[in-house]
């Protein structure tokens, strides 16, 4: 497998994840995980149902630390103790179920955590919130990743499916500033806020900002992606360069119908 | 927005009709209608107009007043998803508290308001440890609290009432500016402080997202337990300044008040609006609510209902309440 101190041009990699395990009590949900990010490179990881790609996720967003290896940020290790300080340190992370909060608007939860305050140093102390310039800002955030909302006082609830993909999404690269993290952003849209949200991840790609997408269509993976980390069982069996691979052998991977490398540790 | 205001009237939107009008504006109705059949029944039944003179409307602010302010710190709690049960046993032990520190030293009035401020803050501080820390469900956590806060109000007043504190405090909480009740203009100012704080700060949305989702909350980098830990901190306070209020009422503390008030309170939020389930909730439609309880009760007294059976109709309207609930629920799905 590749060593993850592999620079390039003595450059550390955005993202180095080393040798990353994680157990539940009786379930090692994955085991010895390794792979880095480039900046502005989409990755993508693939796996069957319980492969571990959400416990992965979870760990470099900050939800819960691994059992063992580290993560690495720009070269510097991550000690994410709270999802606050993943978020802090630039990694934005949508998830499939749990973007966004029905009961706010589009603004309210495009500002969530990160509140304007008006009122100077009085309304900074009371949590005061600045409404008007939050909406301003979403109505202008939004328009620029050509995302369409009617208004930004939208409430969520009355969304589409699609429409607070397209929120959520817009969300997490207004605020982003190093990698974005999307869990299974497709599932639950139809084509053409699919077609919407790849070409959104396509329009990233070899910004500034990093991706690592999560996905089960190896059409879309094979369309997105720069490289493909594929987990089976928790076990990492094969990194692949998308350019000198085709949706089939992604397949052979997960099944385990191919392997890479002779497993020696199973 | 002028462009915006034309269009909804132009294409208004199946679900904002009358369904939606009443489940959003339900309980003000309520309230006005009530106020009417009660000042047309009153004369007809009692052969004199009792209800609609100012010193009722008064006595029935009066008597809504502390349901009220204990109300809008449920509010806040019901909305984040939990509920407080202990605050009726905060009453009772903030209320004895403060009367043997005022009874028992020369400290005076300041003492006593500080005593029960005191005292309310810190047990919802223990509620709110027990909840955001230790992770109990609040339902548990607190019920266990009603009793642990009761029993140290009896503990520490041996079980007895409680007289003869400051003279001072009786008057200046029992007294009335003009007309009004020092209490009714403290639940006032509960009231606008609460709404204000709700709707126009993070404080508000912050409790908002957590009873909407507090998984996405704590994914949005909110620090969950310290909100959760200041909104059982603002209901313990509140129930505090209630007991104040009580206690300058009432002229004793008794380890056995506030039984029941619980009920009241949540019966005025849930009445109000405020979703069981968490995320929604409002300040106006809570102080509706408890300003209904306090009509309904007001009209059984005129209407001379035996006492035992009044416990039967609030009990019912607070039934009633949460059906209304639930129809409202439904009716926002089927939006
Ligand atoms: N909090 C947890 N406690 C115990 N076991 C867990 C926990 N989270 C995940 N697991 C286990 O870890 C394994 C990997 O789960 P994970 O959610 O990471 O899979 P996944 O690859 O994201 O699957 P899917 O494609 O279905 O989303 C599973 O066996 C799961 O049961
Ligand atoms: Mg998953």
């Amino acid at each position: 497998m590749t060593t993850p101190s592999a620079h390039r041009d003595g450059q550390p990699p955005l993202l180095v994840v080393d040798h990353i395990s994680k157990i539940f009590g009786a379930v090692t949900a994955i085991k010895d995980i390794t792979f880095t990010i480039n900046a502005g490179q989409v990755v993508a990881l693939v796996g069957d149902n319980g492969a571990g790609k959400s416990t992965l996720v979870k760990i470099i967003s900050g939800l819960f630390p691994p059992t063992s290896g580290r993560v690495l940020l720009n070269g510097a290790e991550c000690h994410f103790t709270r999802p606050a300080d993943a978020l802090h340190a630039g990694i934005e992370t949508v998830y499939q179920d749990l973007a966004l909060i029905e009961q706010l608007d589009v603004a309210d939860n495009v500002f969530l955590g990160r509140e304007t305050t008006r009122f100077g140093w009085i309304g900074r102390l009371l949590g005061i919130l600045d409404r008007d310039t939050m909406r301003a800002q979403t109505a202008d955030a939004l328009a620029d990743l050509h995302i369409k909302i009617p208004a930004p006082t939208l409430a969520v609830s009355s969304m589409s499916g699609g429409q607070r993909q397209a929120v959520a999404i817009g969300r997490a690269i207004t605020w982003g500033r190093k990698l974005l993290i999307l869990d299974e952003p497709t599932a639950a849209l139809g084509v053409e806020e699919t077609e919407q949200v790849l070409q959104m991840i396509e329009k990233l790609r070899g910004t500034a900002m990093s991706q690592l997408v999560i996905s089960h269509n190896m059409q879309h993976v094979h369309r997105i992606s720069d490289k493909i980390v594929v987990l089976r069982q928790g076990w990492h069996v094969a990194t692949l360069t998308t350019a000198e691979t085709d949706p089939q052998e992604i397949v052979a991977y997960i099944t385990g119908a191919k392997q890479q490398t002779p497993v020696a540790e199973g | 927005m002028q462009s915006t205001r034309s269009t909804r009237a132009a294409q208004p939107r199946d679900g904002q009709t009358l369904g939606e009008f009443i489940a959003r504006y339900g309980i003000f109705l309520v309230l006005i209608a009530l106020v009417i059949v009660l000042t047309i029944l009153t004369p007809i039944i009692r052969g004199e107009q009792f209800f609609l003179t100012v010193p009722n409307l008064i006595q029935v602010a009066l008597q809504a007043s502390i349901n009220a302010i204990i109300a809008v710190g449920m509010t806040f709690v019901i909305v984040s998803a939990g509920i407080d049960l202990s605050v009726g046993s905060i009453v009772a032990l903030a209320g004895v508290g403060a009367a043997l520190v005022m009874r028992d030293t020369a400290l005076g009035p300041v003492a006593g308001v500080g005593v029960a401020l005191g005292i309310g803050a810190l047990c919802g501080a223990f509620n709110g440890f027990l909840i955001a820390r230790v992770k109990l469900p609040p339902f548990i956590a607190t019920l266990g609290t009603m009793g642990i806060f009761r029993g140290i109000a009896l503990v520490i007043s041996e079980g007895r009432s409680i007289f003869g504190f400051d003279r001072t405090f009786v008057e200046i909480f029992s007294a009335r500016i003009g007309d009004i009740p020092v209490a009714v203009i403290v639940a006032a100012g509960v009231a606008l402080c609460g709404a204000l704080v709700l709707r126009y700060t993070k404080f508000g949305k912050y409790t908002i997202a957590m009873g909407g989702s507090e998984r996405t909350a704590r994914l949005a980098g909110i620090p969950i337990n310290r909100y959760k830990l200041g909104i059982y901190i603002l209901s313990g306070l509140l129930t505090g300044i209630a007991a104040v209020l009580l206690l300058a009422r009432l002229r004793s503390g008794d380890p056995t008040f506030g039984r029941l008030f619980e009920l009241d309170a949540i019966a005025a939020a849930v009445m109000g609006g405020t979703s069981l389930s968490g995320g929604a909730g409002s300040i106006p439609g809570t102080i509706v609510g408890a300003l209904i309880i306090s009509l309904v009760r007001n009209a059984l007294n005129i209407f001379n209902v035996p006492s035992y059976w009044q416990e039967v109709v609030i009990g019912g309207v607070i039934v009633l309440a949460v059906v209304l609930d639930q129809w409202r629920k439904r009716q926002s799905q089927r939006d």
